[in-house]
């Protein structure tokens, strides 16, 4: 799925868009608000679910190779995240759905298309 | 939003910073507390702010916290005639309140994030320890600050009256290198940056709780090897190691240095810290072994996964540990 079928589907708002943010087709996901989680991952080019909003999460998912985050639960992310996504060239969406909403969401979608979520 | 008074890392004076990371929210803490229970009124709550120059109260229900009545609560029902009712009634029952051994800088931003004027201290068994408010905060800071500027102005008293009797031309600088050799901090670095560059080492420092900081060092060295045409799963797999690294020196160290070393056909990392040191090995080899308190894991790490990760993506993995310090040495192949 595209990024714009995301913000629509999950009521996101888009703070940063990376280079590759029209073109991309987005079909695997992480959920975690532990980042030491991520870090242990082979996962890449995956969208980082979390509602850690801090640089911290910015980084762990330029480290693992990352699409972008998506921030859950109405977290705002602060101007230092935004700036640190923009540098990174991640992309960053947050929406006021749950994690578990947003997880759902997002699965159904991709099972829609076919694809094992 | 006003920025506030935090400090930016990047501009501000040494001194300040090293106190904000150094002192604790239990170090700054109001401890005499002063409660309510659920059945006490506002207008008795009134009194008690009134009397003890206090502006919230805790309201607890045997040791543990409920909620909190603060100043504008009080106000509030003053404006609707609603005094006489309970704390039950009125209360903030959302309390967030912080860790005593959070560093100070965590409940200045924890002040800003939240707008509250105080917040209840728990300690590591969730009792209420303490009050904290912004006037702690700078009273506490302005005393330290005075005790630190006044031991700075004494060691330079010393060393002027050192200098005029020591011969001219005596030189006691360290060879160009020596830190590199040995991976020590150099004096008065700054965290986070590179401190020492040669083509293909580069040197970073970390301190203590400068979660601010921590992980510039893997995010540029990822960068380097991208450049460099490093297949990016190999690229990733040396920045997971030395973010495991940075991170382990800012969550469990006093602070430390990371030097990167780009090889022929590898690429080496060797973490030095200096210390406390880790007592058992063995154990934080261990996946989910982990010392970390809560709210270090609120901030996404000190999960127990840190060197079995860093040992899991690395070719070579050697770690040495005594009370002055840690050492991890790990080496990832290329191609």
């Amino acid at each position: 799925m595209n990024y714009n079928r995301i913000l629509e589907l999950l009521d996101a708002r888009l703070h940063v868009s990376c280079k590759t943010y029209e073109t991309a087709d987005i079909n695997n996901f992480v959920a975690s608000d532990l980042m030491s989680d991520v870090l242990v991952l082979e996962d890449m080019e995956f969208l980082l679910i979390t509602s850690l909003a801090s640089e911290q999460a910015v980084r762990t998912a330029d480290i693992v190779g990352a699409r972008g985050i998506l921030l859950v639960n109405s977290k705002v992310p602060p101007a230092g995240m935004i700036d640190l996504a923009e540098s990174l060239n991640k992309t960053l969406i947050s929406t006021p759905k749950r994690m578990f909403v947003a997880c759902a969401l997002l699965g159904r979608e991709l099972a829609s298309e076919g694809r094992e979520p | 939003m006003t920025p506030g008074f935090v400090l930016d890392p990047d501009t501000a004076p040494g001194v300040a910073l090293e106190l904000l990371y150094s002192l604790k929210v239990r170090d700054v803490m109001t401890t005499k507390l002063i409660c309510g229970k659920r059945s006490t009124t506002l207008r008795q709550l009134r009194d008690t702010m009134r009397d003890n120059d206090i502006t919230g109260v805790p309201i607890m229900e045997r040791d543990r916290i409920v909620g909190m009545v603060s100043m504008e609560d009080i106000l509030r029902a003053m404006e609707e005639g609603r005094l006489d009712c309970t704390a039950e009634e009125c209360m903030t029952r959302s309390v967030i309140s912080l860790a005593d051994d959070m560093p100070v800088n965590f409940a200045i931003s924890y002040l800003e994030k939240h707008g509250f004027g105080r917040f209840p201290v728990l300690n590591r068994d969730g009792d209420l320890v303490g009050i904290l408010t912004s006037r702690d905060i700078l009273t506490h800071l302005l005393v330290a600050l005075n005790r630190e500027l006044e031991r700075i102005e004494a060691k330079d008293r010393e060393a002027r009256a050192g200098s005029t009797a020591a011969t001219a031309n005596q030189s006691t600088a360290a060879p160009t290198g020596a830190n590199a050799a040995t991976g020590a901090a150099p004096e008065g670095a700054t965290p986070g940056t590179i401190t020492q560059s040669t083509e293909r080492t580069r040197i970073f420092t970390t301190r203590k709780f400068d979660f601010e900081r921590a992980g510039r060092a893997s995010t540029e060295i990822k960068r380097i090897l991208t450049e460099r045409g490093v297949d990016p799963r190999t690229a990733r797999r040396v920045a997971v190691a030395s973010y495991e690294l940075e991170m382990n020196q800012v969550v469990h160290s006093v602070g430390g240095t990371l030097r990167f070393s780009l090889l022929d056909d590898g690429v080496e990392i060797l973490a030095v810290d200096r210390g406390p040191g880790i007592p058992d090995i063995e154990a934080a080899l261990t996946e989910g072994w982990s010392t970390a308190t809560e709210w270090i894991r609120s901030l996404g790490f000190g999960a127990g996964m840190g060197l079995t990760n860093t040992r899991r993506v690395s070719d070579e993995f050697e770690i040495s540990s005594n009370p002055d310090g840690t050492s991890v040495r790990v080496r990832i192949n290329l191609g």
